[in-house]
C-alpha cells in the first residue's frame, strides 16, 4: 500500500548524503523524547529556566570547535568552507547579537539571574558532549570532526530546535525572546546546505564517508545523552532533595530499565568555559 | 503492515506516581487490540513505563510502522501526545497515528493536533481492526466516515464518525496477546506480588458514582467474560499471581459463585487479586470464606471517607458500617485489603486527624490516602466549571487539589502528606502472625518481591511525606509564590561536588 509509506521516495538516485541525513534525521539524539515533550507538554518559564541553564553551557562552544577543526582542514579549500560557517557564527546576520547575547535574552525572559549563568552546576552530560566534541575534532581524523560539526549539529539543529519553540510559545516567550532558537531553525539550514556542498565536494573515498558518518553518529550520541541529562534537570527542580538518594540504582517500574545515572555535577559554566578556552590541540583528553 | 503500539510512561523518568510504585499493570488495552488483527499484520507493543527513553525512536527507526497507536489515561495525556509527536518527526506525515484509551474518549476535544491523525472513541477494538483493514486495503486515511467510532482529521477540519456501539460478547473477543510482552516478562507486579497477569473479566460499572467515569465510559452498561474464559486465561499464564482489572469484579453473586465453581472444579491455585466494592463484602460473608480459599489474596476497594455524609453526596451507595465489616471480614478470611481513601479539599486539621483515625481502626493493609478531585468526563468535573484551579492533565493524578483547599495550600499539603505516617498502625493491625497462619502459602509467594516492593514504596515515602513535592510540581501552574517553599534542588544552589 502506497498511502502509508512515510515520504515519497526521492526521484533521483539516493546518494551517500541522502542516507547520512536520513540517518541523522531520525536518530534519537535529534528525536529524543524530551523535544517531542516540550513540543506537545505544558512546560512552564521555571522549566525553561532550567532547560537554558544547563543548555547555555553548549552556546558560544561551536565555534571553539570549529576553530579546531579549521587548524586541522588539510587544505585551504576546506578551510575556506569552514570559514564560512565560522564567520556566521561568530555573529553575522544576528543584527550584531551573538548567539550568546540571543540565549542571555532567553534566559532572562525565563526569570534567570545573570550570575546563575554561570554559576549554574552543569549536569555531567553537558559536560561530557562538550568534552567529546573537543576530542572528536583535536584528536579524531579531520572527516570525522567534520562529520560532528556538520551533519552532526547543522544538520541536527534545526530540527531538534523547531520541536523546541512550540513550547516556548505555549509558554509565553515573544518572538524576541525565543529568537536564538528561531535563528537557529533558519540560519543552520544554510548552514547545512554549505555543509552538504562541501561534503559532496571533498568526501570521495568510501573510506571518508564513513568517517563523516561516525563522527555525525559520536556527536548524535552525546546529543541524545545530553537531552536525557537535561530532562533529568527538568524533573529533578520539582522534587525534594531527598529524592535524590532514592533515584540513584531503582526505577520504579522494577526490573527491566537500568539504574538512574549519577546526577553528582562535575562544575558551572566558568569551570567548563576554562577548559574549553585552555584546550590546546595535541593536549590530552 | 507494522503497527506499533505504545504504552507511555505516565511521568519522565524519575517522577513519581501512585501507579509506578504500588501497582504496574500490563498494558491490555494494546494486547486486545493487537489480538485483533495480529494474524494479518505484524504488531509489537512498547510499553514505555519499563524502557529507556530511547527506546522509543529506536524501534520506530528500527521497525518503521505503518501506524502507531497509543492510550491514554488523564495523567499519560502528554507524554501519549508525545510518543505520537516523535512518531511523525521519525517516519513524517506517512505513518499514520492513533491515540485512544479512557481520556481522548471523554476529552476528545483535547486532542485536535495536526501528529494525532485519528482518535478513537470509546470500545477500541472492532474500530482498530476496521481502521486497519481500511488503510491496509488502500483506503484514504481522510476516508474513515464509514468507520463508526473515530475522529480523524480532513484538511483542517475534525470529523466525527457514527457512535461505536459496545455490545459485543466479551467472549467473542480472542484473548488478549500477551506473548507481545514477552520482554517484560516478570515486570508487572501489585505490592510485593512481582510476576503477575491482569485479566479483565467485565468491563463498566452498573453504579454511577459522580467522581468516577468509568460508568460514563461505557455507557452504563456492564459486560461478563463467562466463568470458563476467565479460568481459561489465569490457567494459560504461568504467573502465581493474578490481577483481574474490572473496575468492579464484585458484581454480583450467581457470577462469583460460578467462577469460584469453575475455579474449584479445576483446581486452580494461583493468589488473584480484585477490585471490588465494600458493600459486596460486607453483605456476602460466606462468599469471602470460599474466596480466600479458592485463591482471593486482596481486594482494592474504594472506601472514600469515614463520614456518612460525604459517603452519601458522592452517590457512593454504601455505607460506613458497610466499609468497617468489609475490612474486618476481609481480615478475618487472610485476605489483605488497599483501601483508598479521599481528603477533600475543605478539610481543616480535625477532619484529617479524623480520617487517619478511621482507617486505623479499619486496620487495612495498604491504606492510600488520595485527594477528592473532579476528574475529566465525570459529573464533578463538569459541575467544577471555573472553580477548577487548573486544567493541566498532570495535576489529575488524585494527589494534588485542582479546586482552591478550605486551609493555605501549604498547610493542607502539609497535614496530607502525613497519611503515609499517620496509617502506619492500619497496616500494622491487618499483618502479623495471624496473617501468616492463615495464608502461609502466600507469604511465601510475595516475600521474592518484598524487598523490590520496599524499595520501591522507599521511593514514594520519600517524596508523599514531604509537602513541598506537591507545592513544587504545582508552581506556575496552579499560583502561588514558591519562595515561601525552600527550594534545595534549584541548580543555583546545588553543591558542586
Amino acid at each position: 500500500m502506497t498511502i502509508l509509506t512515510p515520504q515519497a521516495p526521492p526521484q533521483r538516485k539516493e546518494t551517500w548524503l541522502d542516507r547520512l541525513e536520513r540517518e541523522v534525521q531520525t536518530h534519537p539524539g535529534v528525536n529524543h523524547l524530551l523535544l517531542s515533550r516540550l513540543a506537545t507538554g505544558p512546560y512552564t518559564r521555571r522549566d525553561y529556566r532550567v532547560f537554558g541553564l544547563q543548555h547555555v553551557a553548549l552556546v558560544g562552544f561551536f565555534t571553539r570547535y570549529m576553530e579546531l577543526l579549521l587548524l586541522r582542514a588539510p587544505s585551504s579549500t576546506e578551510k575556506l568552507w569552514l570559514a564560512k560557517v565560522l564567520v556566521a557564527e561568530y555573529g553575522e546576520g544576528s543584527d550584531g547579537d551573538d548567539h550568546e547575547t540571543l540565549y542571555r535574552r532567553f534566559l532572562a525572559a525565563a526569570g534567570a539571574h545573570e550570575a546563575e549563568m554561570d554559576a549554574t552546576p552543569l549536569c555531567p552530560e553537558v559536560w561530557a558532549f562538550v568534552r567529546e566534541h573537543l576530542r572528536i575534532t583535536s584528536q579524531e581524523p579531520f572527516l570525522v570532526g567534520l562529520g560532528a560539526l556538520g551533519p552532526g549539529h547543522e544538520w541536527a539543529i534545526p530540527k531538534m530546535f523547531a520541536h523546541i519553540i512550540p513550547g516556548l510559545i505555549r509558554a509565553g516567550f515573544s518572538a524576541e525572546e525565543r529568537l536564538y532558537f528561531d535563528l537557529h531553525t533558519e540560519q543552520d539550514i544554510d548552514h547545512g546546505a554549505w555543509m552538504t556542498e562541501v561534503l559532496s565536494l571533498l568526501v570521495t573515498s568510501d573510506e571518508g564517508r564513513e568517517q563523516v558518518r561516525r563522527g555525525a553518529r559520536l556527536s548524535l550520541e552525546a546529543r541524545y545523552r545530553f537531552w536525557t541529562g537535561v530532562e533529568r534537570e527538568i524533573v529533578a527542580w520539582r522534587q525534594p532533595v531527598s529524592m535524590d538518594a532514592a533515584r540513584a540504582g531503582l526505577h520504579v517500574g522494577g526490573a527491566v530499565r537500568a539504574s538512574a545515572q549519577s546526577v553528582a555535577s562535575p562544575g558551572d559554566r566558568r569551570a567548563l568555559n576554562a577548559t574549553v578556552q585552555d584546550f590546546r590541540l595535541g593536549a590530552p583528553r | 503492515m507494522r503497527l506499533l503500539l505504545v504504552q507511555p510512561s505516565p511521568f519522565e523518568n524519575g517522577r513519581l506516581g501512585l501507579e509506578n510504585v504500588l501497582w504496574l499493570s500490563e498494558p491490555v488495552a494494546l494486547t486486545s487490540l493487537a489480538a485483533m488483527v495480529r494474524d494479518e499484520h505484524e504488531v509489537r507493543v512498547l510499553d514505555m513505563r519499563l524502557e529507556q527513553a530511547d527506546a522509543l525512536p529506536r524501534v520506530l527507526d528500527e521497525f518503521r510502522p505503518d501506524l502507531v497507536g497509543v492510550t491514554s489515561m488523564t495523567t499519560d495525556a502528554y507524554q501519549a501526545k508525545a510518543v505520537l509527536h516523535c512518531a511523525k518527526s521519525i517516519l513524517g506525515s506517512g505513518v499514520f497515528t492513533l491515540i485512544g484509551g479512557h481520556h481522548p474518549t471523554l476529552a476528545a476535544e483535547e486532542h485536535d493536533e495536526a501528529y494525532i491523525d485519528a482518535i478513537c472513541i470509546g470500545e477500541g477494538e472492532e474500530t482498530f481492526l476496521e481502521l486497519v483493514e481500511h488503510l491496509a486495503a488502500g483506503g484514504e486515511r481522510e476516508a474513515l466516515d464509514g468507520i463508526d467510532g473515530l475522529q480523524f482529521r480532513r484538511g483542517d477540519e475534525r470529523i466525527a464518525t457514527g457512535k461505536r456501539g459496545q455490545a459485543r460478547a466479551l467472549d467473542t473477543f480472542p484473548a488478549p496477546a500477551r506473548d507481545l510482552l514477552d520482554a517484560y516478562a516478570g515486570a508487572y507486579f501489585f505490592g510485593p506480588a512481582q510476576g503477575m497477569v491482569s485479566i479483565q473479566t467485565s468491563r463498566g460499572c452498573a453504579f454511577d458514582c459522580n467522581f468516577c467515569a468509568i460508568w460514563e465510559f461505557y455507557e452504563k452498561k456492564v459486560r461478563f467474560l463467562s466463568a470458563r474464559a476467565i479460568v481459561d486465561r489465569m490457567e494459560a499464564a504461568p504467573e502465581k499471581f493474578v490481577f483481574f482489572l474490572d473496575d468492579n469484579f464484585l458484581t454480583h453473586r450467581g457470577r462469583m459463585e460460578e467462577l469460584l465453581d469453575e475455579i474449584e472444579r479445576r483446581g486452580v491455585k494461583k493468589h488473584w487479586m480484585i477490585q471490588g466494592r465494600t458493600d459486596f463484602v460486607a453483605d456476602n460473608p460466606d462468599l469471602v470464606k470460599r474466596f480466600a480459599k479458592a485463591g482471593l489474596s486482596m481486594v482494592l476497594s474504594g472506601y472514600e471517607t469515614n463520614d456518612q455524609d460525604v459517603l452519601d453526596s458522592l452517590e457512593k451507595g454504601a455505607t460506613r458500617e458497610q466499609n468497617l465489616a468489609a475490612s474486618r471480614l476481609l481480615n478475618d478470611a487472610g485476605v489483605l485489603t488497599t483501601g483508598i481513601f479521599m481528603v477533600r479539599p475543605e478539610f481543616e486539621e480535625p477532619d484529617f486527624e479524623r480520617l487517619y483515625a478511621a482507617i486505623n481502626e479499619m486496620k487495612i493493609t495498604i491504606p492510600l490516602v488520595v485527594i477528592h478531585m473532579p476528574l475529566p468526563g465525570t459529573q464533578s468535573y463538569r459541575a467544577a466549571g471555573d472553580t477548577l484551579l487548573t486544567r493541566d492533565a498532570r495535576l489529575f493524578d488524585l494527589l494534588h487539589a485542582v479546586v482552591p483547599t478550605k486551609l493555605p495550600r501549604a498547610e493542607f499539603y502539609r497535614h496530607y502528606a502525613r497519611w503515609n505516617q499517620a496509617t502506619m498502625a492500619s497496616t500494622r493491625g491487618s499483618l502479623g502472625l495471624g496473617f501468616l497462619r492463615k495464608r502461609p502459602r502466600l507469604a511465601l509467594d510475595v516475600w521474592p518481591g518484598m524487598k523490590l516492593f520496599t524499595r520501591r514504596r522507599e521511593m514514594v515515602r520519600r517524596i508523599m511525606e514531604d509537602p513541598e513535592s506537591y507545592l513544587r510540581d504545582e508552581y506556575e501552574i496552579i499560583g502561588h509564590d514558591l519562595e515561601q517553599v525552600e527550594t534545595p534542588r534549584e541548580p543555583a544552589l546545588q553543591t558542586q561536588s
